[in-house]
């Protein structure tokens, strides 16, 4: 990994966790939801000041350059973040759909 | 000084009913509230049926919800203290008074300490408890021994802040966010009973995602979370 790309891996890093704190503090972000992103920082950076661990990784597992196991890491990431958010909204769905229909039945009895 | 009771309840048709009803037939001078949290078991009618003073909610919000349902009920009554009580039994009501007695002199949050006198246990759920408690006194210089008490009672102006704001649930690191906006926090020592019915909450995936977002929220986010005015 050239010098150039670990020091835009860390701007990355420090931006998101920058980002996440921001929203914290505008209150527009749960404390529990924000962990995954620190997590992400993390292992972003880590990645950035020790190239050792992504080239050690990618020849165990016969990837030739370590930056394509870095591209591989965030993809992996990436979906699994997206598969439990697809989690989430079907479970707000259902609650949604839940109180509507409470309120609903609620209404009818009032009247 | 007016106090209200708060009693998240979720399942707990074994308990719901004992515990109510020892604070009806011996705490009159105090009201309560319980907040039923969306149960599938028998919790609601036994309230009904028994003519308790509940909020009920359609929906499973988790502990964090429910407390906040609870606090917004004693903003809207216009409680001077709010304590969060279990529904499981654990929590005496004999300590309820003590607690207030400090509200009175001017705490802003009192927690019921199993610790302050007492030795903590060398168990698994200790060392938690240990950690958290490590953690609080590294990132504000205080002392609380007993961060997991699940027993705590409010001021009217803490009341205000929780009902109305995100990230205020009834956890360690709700605790070590008023400290660090300068709230007046005490213990008592109390005693607590274990569960007699039903199960608790805490598995081991869970209590290991608990303490993560503990230690996170104490140690990372608490320093750069914006301070309230008190």
């Amino acid at each position: 990994m050239t010098i150039s790309f670990r020091i835009f891996l860390t701007i990355i890093a420090f931006a998101s966790f920058y980002f996440v704190i921001k929203n914290i503090r505008k209150s527009k972000l749960l404390i529990s939801d924000c962990i995954f992103w620190f997590f992400f920082s993390l292992i972003v950076v880590l990645l950035a000041i020790f190239p050792g661990i992504a080239i050690f990784f990618a020849d165990l597992m016969g990837i030739q350059s370590p930056v394509n196991l870095m591209y591989l890491i965030l993809i992996g990431l990436l979906l699994y973040l997206t598969f439990k958010q697809t989690i989430r909204i079907s479970e707000l769905e259902t609650k949604i759909t839940n109180i509507v229909q409470d309120i609903t039945i609620e209404r009818k009895d009032k009247k | 000084m007016k106090i209200l009771i708060i009693i998240p309840a979720y399942n707990e048709e074994g308990n719901i009913e004992r515990v109510v009803k020892n604070l009806i037939d011996n705490y009159p001078q105090f009201d309560y509230v319980v907040v039923n949290d969306g149960s599938h078991d028998h919790t609601t009618e036994i309230c009904r049926k028994n003519n308790f003073n509940l909020l009920d909610q359609p929906q499973n919000l988790g502990l964090a919800g429910a407390f906040q349902t609870g606090m917004r009920y004693a903003l809207k009554c216009g409680y001077d203290a709010a304590v969060q009580f279990d529904g499981d039994g654990q929590h005496r009501p004999e300590f309820i008074q003590a607690m207030a007695d400090q509200i009175s002199a001017g705490a802003d949050i009192v927690i019921a300490s199993r610790f302050v006198t007492e030795k903590k246990p060398k168990t698994l759920r200790m060392a938690g408890s240990n950690i958290l408690e490590n953690s609080i006194k590294l990132t504000t210089g205080k002392n609380v021994s007993d961060p997991t008490s699940g027993m705590r009672m409010y001021s009217k102006k803490i009341i205000k802040i929780l009902a109305t704001n995100i990230n205020m649930g009834p956890e360690p690191d709700t605790l070590a966010y008023f400290i660090r906006c300068g709230a007046d926090v005490r213990e008592t020592q109390v005693k607590m009973d274990e569960r007699i019915a039903g199960e608790s909450y805490l598995n081991l995936s869970r209590s290991i995602s608990y303490m993560l977002t503990m230690c996170v929220s104490i140690l990372l986010v608490g320093c750069f979370r914006k301070k309230i005015e008190l």
